[in-house]
């Protein structure tokens, strides 16, 4: 069975990849800490914290998620990612898009050219409908399926 | 829920701003819908321009990323800078590196930012708190950018080498916007202190987007560049038996509220009017406000600018109220948490500047330290203490205060210039027990919260006062 939700689309695209979901705010400079600090080309998660993600790898996938949160370095993270191809595919925000994600996928996007789909606002009801491992599209009018 | 940093330290959900879902804007869309209108923004011919590329590739880039930023928060047109510059990126860790790529381009063709700027104190000051080899080491290891960032700041527009400072509004660091300017700066200490005491427009924004517009001197107008992005969504009702302390008072607001824009009322009759000591303690309640809550902009009835000119007519149509009373601030107190390993253990060192202190504050910190010590006749603080300034405002209390001066480096005190909130997140560093009255120290790193008078008996005593043990019962 698929459900549909309408987000906005902040950087829009159409992809199709599997999701990995969390529930607690995305915590980008604690999930990629290693990608900086230890120059690895991982895209696989390290926030020991965030119980839904940790030891999964992102690269590629869907990230469903509230918003992000954490240190303000998290702008310069996605930046990193993108210039390691270890990127997810997509960001789908329940809520409405934070300063700091916005200003680091923004600039990943325009400054090196690597886009990662993101729309924003879709809803409580789409975390609570999406599982990690669901199959998701995303079309460029923000509108999202989540197949079962 | 807690979590841990890069440096392994927990931070526990609901006391710590950088954990709480918010847009971090200083502009809550908690209510937004993806149905609501999405405005294009209006151009000018001449950012038109800009936008198509007529005027280079760098800043038509420049433009994009602002542009684009703005359409999300839902800006209607860009506004043209006229005030000061601030910008919070101090450190140079290796996770700054793609920013400092593009700076550098910047720099390579010649541009600098619209007006000269400051920034954030350095996270190391080892001519005034210098940690010891091992962690001389680890600061080297932590910030392998810090040269390369210094170097291209002084080429991109920073003001000089002693423009390192969060209070760099205060008059001696000589970079306060303002009423009525339109600025774009970042550091939520310093943009909540433009906004509320100065009356200058900012948005809270985040590293990058900072530099993109000083580089422009533009900024999307959204938020509380706007009215009625600075009208109040909450009535702050103070209803305390004495003067309630600043740290304490934002933490509660800031909790609260989270981004919302606050009217305070009931401290006219503890403040009296604004003044040089008044500045201090506005700053260290607003800092705290925007480190326990996200707020940029707060107003205080009869004492804050839009305030005295404008009244409860700040107040937005169905705003919420918030009693503050005794209990309340005790309820906030208690439930901090303690992250330390042992929560008996005696204090390493004793921090107090976070945000950096102001020459009256310098003056007010001496006393404190005189008082306390000759009262038990001691000549040194029983644990290292630090005060934490800009350099130019060290230099200013030097010369306005020298007999304080004097005393300090007879008692062994020192002023550091660097970041304390810094010092405390770099490895190694971030183990040291530290006591402060900041309570945006204690958010973001391990250190304890205590009253002033509290730290006073730790700066006699080198121990935790008894009030704050946790006495286990005999039998136990």
């Amino acid at each position: 069975m698929t459900k549909t939700f309408k987000g906005r689309p902040l950087l829009p695209g159409n992809v199709e990849e599997t999701a990995e979901v969390s529930h607690y705010g995305f915590s980008t400079s604690a999930v990629y800490v290693e990608v900086v600090f230890k120059d690895t080309n991982s895209g696989v998660c390290k926030d020991g914290d965030n119980k839904e993600l940790y030891g999964r790898d992102l690269s590629g996938k869907i990230v469903c998620t509230p918003q992000t949160i954490g240190s303000s370095s998290g702008a310069c993270m996605f930046m990193a990612i993108c210039e390691k191809d270890i990127q997810p595919k997509a960001f789908l925000f329940a809520n409405h898009i934070d300063s700091l994600a916005s200003c680091g996928l923004l600039m990943a996007d325009i400054w090196l050219g690597k886009r990662i789909v993101t729309v924003d606002m879709l809803g409580d009801e789409f975390l609570d409908a999406v599982k990690t491992g669901n199959k998701v599209k995303v079309f460029e009018d923000g509108t999202v399926e989540v197949e079962d | 829920m807690s979590t841990t940093t890069e440096s392994g330290r927990a931070r526990i959900e609901g006391t710590d701003v950088n954990f709480t879902l918010a847009t971090q804007t200083g502009v809550s869309k908690k209510d937004a819908k993806p149905s609501d209108p999405q405005p294009k923004m209006q151009l000018t011919p001449e950012e038109q321009e800009i936008l198509d590329g007529k005027k280079g590739e760098l800043w038509q880039k420049a433009m994009k990323t602002v542009v684009a930023y703005g359409e999300m928060f839902g800006a209607t047109k860009l506004v043209t800078l006229t005030g000061t510059c601030h910008m919070a990126m101090s450190w140079g860790n290796k996770s700054i590196e793609p920013f400092l790529d593009i700076f550098q381009k910047f720099v390579d063709a010649g541009i600098k930012t619209y007006k000269p700027f400051t920034t954030d104190p350095r996270a190391m000051d080892f001519e005034n708190n210098d940690p010891g080899p091992e962690k001389r080491k680890s600061v080297a290891e932590t910030y392998p950018n810090q040269a390369r960032l210094e170097e291209i700041y002084s080429k991109i527009g920073l003001i000089d080498g002693d423009s390192y400072s969060c209070a760099s509004y205060l008059p001696e660091m000589g970079n306060a916007p303002k009423k009525g300017d339109y600025c774009c700066w970042s550091e939520s200490s310093a943009i909540n202190f433009v906004n509320s005491v100065l009356g200058a427009r900012t948005n809270r924004n985040s590293m990058g987007i900072d530099m993109m517009c000083n580089l422009l001197g533009k900024a999307p107008y959204f938020g509380l560049l706007t009215d009625e992005g600075r009208k109040a969504k909450w009535l702050i009702e103070v209803k305390t038996s004495k003067k309630p302390n600043p740290m304490l008072l934002g933490s509660a607001i800031g909790l609260k509220v989270v981004e919302d824009v606050p009217f305070i009322t009931g401290m006219k009759e503890h403040l009296g009017e604004m003044n040089e000591v008044n500045q201090g303690y506005l700053k260290d309640l607003g800092a705290t406000t925007a480190s326990n809550g996200a707020v940029g902009l707060y107003h205080m009835e009869g004492i804050t600018p839009e305030a005295v000119e404008q009244g409860r007519d700040l107040l937005a149509e169905g705003y919420q109220t918030y009693v503050i009373d005794d209990a309340e601030l005790d309820r906030v107190f208690n439930n901090y948490p303690d992250l330390w390993p042992n929560h008996n253990a005696d204090p390493e060192k004793l921090f107090v500047g976070c945000p950096h202190l102001s020459v009256s504050q310098l003056h007010w910190a001496t006393g404190k330290l005189r008082t306390a010590l000759t009262g038990v006749d001691m000549s040194k603080p029983a644990l290292p203490v630090f005060l934490f300034a800009g350099k130019k405002v060290k230099n200013g209390f030097i010369e306005r205060y020298p007999e304080d001066a004097k005393y300090l480096e007879e008692i062994g005190v020192n002023i550091a210039l660097q970041c304390p909130m810094l010092y405390l997140q770099t490895p190694l560093q971030d183990k040291e027990l530290i006591v402060t009255n900041s309570n945006k120290c204690r958010v973001y790193s391990t250190a304890r919260f205590f009253f002033d008078d509290a730290m006073m008996k730790i700066v006699t005593t080198g121990k935790l006062p008894k009030d704050y043990l946790e006495v286990k019962p005999e039998n136990d």
